[in-house]
């Protein structure tokens, strides 16, 4: 009967998708910044994988939802914060080239360097634009390999170095700065 | 011997164990003994070791879980995933009432075996199901006020929510559940240690007022105006048919 294969479909996406919870609001949290926003943004997201759910094909659960889980937080972004993802200015890539995804903040660097109040590392991270903040939350915190972030971020593996590259000599000019302790 | 202008291109993945065998000898060699790759390295170690520490460990809010299941569960209700339509009512209502005529002595008639206790079954494993974990209400209450208007505008019928604590049976609150496809109302009661489940859907026939026992658990049925209940517990039988008096006499008028 419909019920029971609805019941099926349903407790197969819940064992699929629910064991990546934690990992799904962690990225939203990072991109948004903020609890109730990541909820939110979380929430939506697993609806729309749910919907989406005849397309998932055996394999990586956690690179799929999170891909879902970024798309949604983009979109919710540029409605409504849009100031947080304007284009990175001048990527240099081994391999780019198709560049779908929208890129962040000019000068990351200097933004960096001009905050007075990013006294620790996290908060550091926090002040990247999202795409250099994404690919270290996803290489450092969500222990993710390279390819499996290009895939959650649907740029080349050479962009994906590129911007860890990028993100990484940022955070060491601004933390070389700081006292280790007062950074960390 | 690699040179450091080919090593540094390669520092980061290799840091970030993205480096393949061969290509991996090479680069530590160089790193244990170049003084400028070494440090480099090491600073990049450094770095991924204090974000990791720094950082906020970010965990799914139990609230927001809840939210995500009770949002699939009405989704699931709205599209089903199936393409074979849901059952309407008054089929479903058969099975069941066919379940309780069997439960009571009566002829089993047209549908097979199966068909009933399949019936029987989806209200008992409702009943199960709000048991584990943490989901027996949506809404916790044991006022009318606040469960009957929270299920306005949630599903199709509006459940007299009555509070039966004078009875014996206090009200714990209310719960959405999808039953053949549709949203039902569960009410939840307490009757000393057990939980009495009563999901609430359309009626389509007369009264029965059947006591039907399955795997260990009791079911009992009754209509009242246009709505049909469906008590599931396992405590005694007599505990639902006390259950029906009680509801019955506390909803009337």
């Amino acid at each position: 009967m419909a019920w029971i294969a609805e019941r099926r479909h349903r407790s197969r996406f819940e064992s699929v998708v629910l064991p990546h919870l934690d990992a799904a609001y962690a990225l939203a949290r990072w991109l948004t910044r903020n609890d109730a926003d990541a909820a939110d943004v979380v929430q939506e997201a697993v609806l729309r994988a749910f919907r989406y759910f005849d397309t998932y094909r055996e394999g990586d659960a956690k690179s799929w939802l999170l891909r879902i889980v970024r798309r949604t937080c983009y979109t919710w972004l540029e409605r409504n914060r849009p100031a947080d993802v304007v284009p990175l200015e001048a990527e240099g890539g081994l391999d780019d080239g198709a560049e779908g995804v929208p890129q962040a903040a000019g000068n990351a660097e200097a933004l960096l360097q001009s905050r007075s109040d990013l006294r620790r590392l996290d908060a550091l991270v926090e002040a990247l634009p999202a795409p250099l903040r994404e690919v270290i939350v996803l290489r450092e915190l969500h222990e993710l390999g390279y390819r499996e972030i290009a895939e959650v971020t649907g740029v080349p593996i050479g962009t994906v170095m590129s911007r860890l590259h990028r993100a990484r000599s940022a955070l060491r000019r601004a933390w070389d700065g700081k006292d280790i302790d007062d950074a960390v | 011997m690699m040179r450091c202008d080919e090593i540094r291109p390669r520092l980061h993945a290799y840091v970030d164990g993205e480096t393949a065998e061969p290509e991996r000898v090479l680069v530590r060699e160089h790193l244990a003994e170049c003084p400028e790759c070494g440090p480099e390295a090491a600073a990049l170690e450094r770095l991924s070791d204090g974000i990791r520490q720094a950082a906020p460990v970010y965990r799914a809010p139990e609230a927001l879980r809840a939210r995500i299941r009770a949002a699939l569960r009405a989704e699931a209700t709205a599209s089903a995933p199936v393409a074979r339509p849901a059952p309407g009512w008054l089929a479903y209502a058969a099975a069941i009432l066919l379940a309780v005529a069997l439960g009571s002595g009566g002829t089993l008639l047209i549908t097979g075996e199966g068909q009933e206790d399949a019936a029987a079954n989806q209200l008992i494993d409702s009943h199960l199901r709000s048991l584990l974990g943490n989901h027996l209400t949506d809404v916790a209450s044991s006022d009318q006020h606040t469960v009957k208007p929270w299920f306005a505008g949630r599903s199709e019928v509006s459940p007299p929510a009555v509070d039966l604590a004078g009875e014996g049976f206090p009200l714990v609150g209310g719960r959405l559940d999808v039953i053949a496809g549709k949203p039902a109302p569960a009410l939840v009661y307490r009757r000393r240690e057990h939980v009495i489940n009563v999901f609430v859907l359309p009626t389509s026939r007369g009264d029965l007022g059947a006591t039907l026992t399955r795997r260990g658990y009791t079911l009992r049925h009754w209509n009242e105006g246009d709505l049909g209940f469906w008590a599931v517990t396992d405590a005694a039988p007599s505990e639902l048919a006390e259950l029906e008096r009680v509801f019955r006499a506390a909803t009337k008028g």
